[in-house]
């Protein structure tokens, strides 16, 4: 595909913007940043899970030569405010938490020192030296341990180690009568494993540090206007009775940021509405703790005595992968800017793949009990489920894992008639790396839903594809809102990709070739599993998870240049991290336009040039929030060239169209002017014509018109798809192999199918991953962490990944931009796909699959070829 | 010590601490920072070059096994801003996402073509089985190496389509 032509770009594999750099070894990566005189760092980290620091010395690392300063927790803490959580949740303490442990460590990998050096290997070298007097304490480092009393208590002041604990009810019925009226009930205890987001780069951030004192924070984000925020809070400009003083004698920095929190507030009027529902259980959690309302003041005094110039600005650079561990900001990154403004000093920190591994962030591990109330027939009437979700030691910020508890129970029904629910929810504390958002971080719900179906079919003696078809959501009954309350729209098709799967997997032909195989000794099996996810689901979709939560979340803003040149320019709050945004957002804005790909290009990454917005790249949001405001602030500025372009030519305005860059009569495209011409008239009629309604996007230097828009996604919003798996175990080795592996999903119009097939191949691979080969392992007895290298942690390769097979279904709809996400489906679904597959194939050996990590050694263990 | 190199065919020599590795070299001290590092013990390949035409772990090799080498990086595989015809196929096939590991697939593909122009399918992926991508599920990554082996371009250097700025 040449992408220097003009045509329909939307629905075309057009090759990648990004290569251009990426392949020729271009990119820059936050380690690829050199600056002159720059610093680096190294952490001592705890070797042990739980323990009481009783001195650190730091005497013999200062006099290695070339070491500039070595800091320790206390240090850090004197430079920076505590990391105070806190989401809006009823039945939650969070702990707040510095940069660096001071008196106790949680996990192995907790942060004890830091070490700044000429270069990394001296730092390295010295950080080796620092001597740290640990008393250990009783770890946990199970759920199990977590709920004992007799453990210590990881955060003191919970008075245990369970932090959160909700109950919610939905639907008409008691849900007890529901189950005592039903004919059959089936419950069942499921445990999914940690595991860890991995990206191929690891974590780091180059804090630059310049001549004025102006501070840019180079930093791998996902978001890089809520990081720049967070850090602004937690790295204050000066010290708090300094802060104090000023915002007494120099009110201009708080009357700024009063106005542009105004503006926040006018641009998003359901915030004021979203404070009255987050409002009191805020001040509640205040009260229980007075010692975080304080701590909390201190950091907005700092941030608010700061003025717009002295605060640090964050430049993102390429990022190489993150699936949702770079969401969270890092406790290492805060100390690391903290440091480099107290050395006034540029420094780096780029962290190695065993701390990636034991700090950088781990995934899932919840223990669910889950009951469903039947009808002979298979018709479901109510569920009840019992989740406890192991958060680790330290709260992720902004987004900490009892949230992702109310994504669990607000999906959970998936795209099922459910009447009538009770959901328990708990989140307790454990000496391990911190939980963050890995990819689909609600999927459990897919995955023992998925596994209860065919615990179901068996115990009514069903089919498994019958089961579901009976209580699939049929397209005739929408739009109908979820048990949960999002609104399901009439593009939520999750039972036709279920009846095309089926079809396709010839589910009917199946029985026979399983038992044809299962006569030659082979152990083969199928599974399949459906779900639909809010990819971004409906605008009130985050009020449903945490009242409150979709203001904060807010529409989706972009702007929009024609600059002197004839380009165009895209200005976005999303960070691309792999996704591919800048061929999509332009294949999006080139088609509404009718200019070529190259003409346009965006911008990203940079709080100084990119409009205000707190989830970056995210939660599968980009292809309907970013496509839908592109196509939106393409067809504002298309009109407004029209207006213009009308003068020149001397036609009527609604004669014109723009093609290939150039505006002309529709039908006469010989006799057009370009866009570089259009540009120069809006400066021969004045300086303020370019400027958009609102006054809030001004002309900068280079541009002839700037338009600013916002979207908030519209209805429905959901994506979905049906999995289905085939595996064949070897009865020696327990290894499972996948011959077949097929994915039938709806997410809307492809703007570019080959990025949207690379999604979810490469969502379907890590969802193997985690069934068959990844476990971030902590020793049950010690606490010890026991995935340290790649050679522990075994990311799969393309040996172990099989071919699969995609078919997109689409539903059209009067909608503009018709675009839904893509990049979490895949993971959500594989896991329960792969493992129905696998309990099929052990049926024979009465095996009932409850876990999710199934290496061949639990495997042979399973179907009782080996003893436990 | 002091070590000299041939790299991407230009000839540099520096003085380096001898427990420094080809990688450390390659990105510290001669600014070719396409070379990544990904997990530094020897898994990954996101940190694979050429060294004497034959595909090596720059963070496991040090720069001193390396002294007096013919070394081949990322960046010297765009010639008169043509991409070669192993980015070309990448570019064509979707082949990466972030990209973080593509300059070690890349030259792993490289070396593995220039020994065997026309290597078996299984061949292919047992060589790339050294190089580790979170982000794709590696079919577009086969398909790609697949277009060069199967159709004899690869001998060609470039194609008719440029790198744009590459």
């Amino acid at each position: 595909m040449r992408e220097g032509l003009a045509g329909r770009f939307v629905g075309a594999s057009v090759r990648r913007v990004e290569d251009a750099r990426l392949l020729a070894g271009r990119g820059r990566f936050v380690d690829d940043i050199q600056l002159p005189g720059l610093l680096h760092a190294a952490f001592v980290r705890s070797p042990h899970p739980h323990a009481a620091i009783r001195s650190v010395d730091v005497a013999a690392a200062r006099r290695v030569a070339g070491v500039e300063a070595v800091f320790t927790g206390a240090d850090i803490a004197e430079l920076s405010n505590p990391y105070v959580p806190m989401m809006a949740l009823p039945g939650l303490y969070e702990p707040s938490f510095h940069a660096l442990a001071i008196d106790r460590v949680r996990h192995v990998g907790d942060p004890v020192a830091v070490v700044i050096a000429a270069s990394r290997r001296v730092a390295e070298d010295a950080a080796g030296l620092v001597e740290v007097d640990y008393e250990p304490l009783a770890a946990v480092a199970t759920i199990g341990q977590a709920l004992e009393s007799s453990r210590p208590a990881i955060w003191p002041k919970a008075g245990s180690n369970v932090l959160f604990t909700a109950t919610q009810t939905y639907g008409d019925a008691e849900i007890d009568a529901v189950f005592a009226d039903a004919d059959r009930v089936v419950t069942e205890r499921f445990r999914q494993h940690r595991i860890a987001n991995q990206p191929m780069e690891t974590r780091g951030i180059v804090v630059e540090v310049g001549d004025d004192g102006r501070v840019v924070l180079h930093a791998a984000t996902q978001s890089a206007h809520a990081y720049k925020w967070l850090q602004s809070m937690l790295v204050p400009r000066r010290r708090l009775r300094d802060s104090v003083r000023d915002l007494v004698e120099n009110r201009t920095p708080l009357k700024k940021f009063l106005r542009g929190a105004k503006d926040f507030l006018s641009a998003n009027p359901g915030l004021k509405d979203a404070n009255k529902a987050t409002g009191p259980t805020m001040l509640r959690q205040m009260l229980a703790d007075p010692a975080r309302a304080l701590q909390m003041q201190r950091s907005m005094i700092g941030m608010l005595a700061t003025d717009t110039d002295e605060r640090a600005e964050v430049r993102v650079p390429d990022i190489g992968g993150a699936f949702g561990s770079k969401t969270t900001v890092p406790r290492e990154d805060i100390a690391i800017h903290a440091v480099a403004r107290h050395l006034g000093r540029s420094v780096k920190w780029i962290e190695d793949r065993n701390e990636n591994l034991m700090s950088g962030g781990h995934g899932r591990e919840e223990q669910v009990e889950l009951s469903f109330a039947l009808r002979t027939d298979g018709t479901l009437l109510g569920i009840k489920a019992a989740i406890t979700l192991d958060a680790g030691a330290y709260p992720g910020v902004p987004f900490s894992a009892p949230m992702f508890t109310a994504m669990i129970k607000v999906m959970i029904p998936g795209p099922y008639r459910v009447p009538a629910m009770r959901f328990d929810s708990r989140a307790v504390a454990s000496n391990k790396g911190t939980y963050v958002p890995y990819r689909g971080p609600w999927a459990v719900e897919t995955w023992v839903r998925e596994r209860m179906w065919d615990v179901c079919a068996d115990a009514l003696g069903i089919g498994r594809d019958e089961i579901r078809l009976r209580n699939l959501i049929d397209p005739a009954e929408l739009p109908t809102p979820m048990l949960t309350g999002p609104m399901l729209d009439v593009r939520m098709s999750a039972k036709r990709t279920f009846t095309e799967a089926m079809a396709r997997a010839d589910l009917a032909g199946w029985p026979a070739a399983q038992a044809a195989a299962q006569a030659e000794g082979r152990w083969v099996g199928l599974g399949f599993a459906t779900y639909h996810e809010p990819a971004p689901g409906p605008p009130d979709y985050f009020d449903h998870v945490m009242p409150g939560m979709g203001a904060m979340v807010g529409g989706e803003p972009a702007q929009m240049t024609l600059n002197d040149d004839g380009n165009i320019t895209i200005y976005t709050q999303q960070v691309p991290h792999g996704q591919s945004h800048e061929t999509t957002m332009a294949q999006v804005a080139a088609d509404r336009l009718g200019v070529p790909i190259d003409a346009i290009t965006m911008v990203w990454g940079d709080t100084t040039r990119t409009p205000f917005g707190l989830l970056g790249t995210g939660g599968s949001r980009a292809a309907g929030m970013a496509g839908g405001v592109v196509t939106k602030a393409a067809g504002e500025l298309r009109e407004r060239i029209l207006d213009v372009a009308a003068g020149l030519i001397e036609a009527a305005r609604e004669d014109l169209t723009i093609s290939n860059g150039q505006v002309h009569v529709v039908g006469v495209p010989a006799r057009g002017i370009g866009l570089a011409e259009v540009a120069a008239e809006v400066h021969r009629r004045g300086p303020s014509s370019g400027a958009g309604a609102g006054g809030e996007a001004r002309i900068r230097p280079g541009e002839a018109i700037r338009v600013s828009c916002s979207f908030d996604g519209g209805v429905g919003g959901w994506s979905q798809a049906t999995h289905v798996c085939w595996v064949e175990i070897d009865p020696d080795t327990g290894v499972v192999s996948i011959p077949r592996y097929l994915v039938v999903e709806d997410c809307g119009e492809l703007i570019n199918p080959a990025i949207v097939d690379g999604q979810v191949r490469g969502g379907v691979a890590q969802g193997i991953g985690q069934v068959l080969y990844e476990r971030a392992a902590y020793d049950v007895e010690t606490g010890q962490f026991r995935a340290g290298t790649f050679m522990d942690y075994l990311i799969p390769t393309c040996m172990e990944i099989p071919p699969i097979e995609i078919h997109h279904v689409f539903t059209p709809a009067e909608v503009e931009a018709n675009y839904r996400g893509v990049g979490e489906g895949g993971m959500i679904a594989a896991p329960a796909a792969l493992t129905n597959a696998i309990e099929d194939a052990l049926r024979h050996r009465g095996v009932r699959i409850t876990e999710s990590y199934l290496p061949p050694s639990r495997i042979l263990e399973l179907a009782g070829v080996t003893t436990t | 010590m002091r070590i000299e190199l041939t790299v991407n065919g230009v000839d540099s020599a520096c003085e380096v601490e001898p427990r420094l590795t080809l990688a450390e070299v390659l990105r510290d001290e001669l600014g070719l920072t396409g070379t990544h590092l990904g997990c530094e013990h020897g898994v990954c390949g996101a940190c694979t070059v050429i060294v004497d035409g034959r595909a090596a772990r720059s963070c496991l090799l040090l720069a001193g096994q390396a002294d007096g080498s013919v070394v081949e990086t990322i960046e010297g595989l765009v010639t008169d801003g043509r991409f070669h015809p192993v980015q070309e196929a990448m570019r064509d096939h979707h082949g990466f996402q972030c990209a973080f590991c593509a300059p070690g697939f890349i030259m792993t593909t490289k070396a593995l073509l220039d020994a065997d122009p026309y290597p078996t399918m299984v061949t292919v992926r047992e060589e790339l089985s050294g190089n580790l991508c979170r982000c794709t599920g590696y079919a577009s990554i086969l398909a790609a190496v697949e277009s060069l082996v199967t159709r004899p371009t690869v001998a060609n250097a470039g194609t008719d389509e440029s790198a744009d700025d590459a």
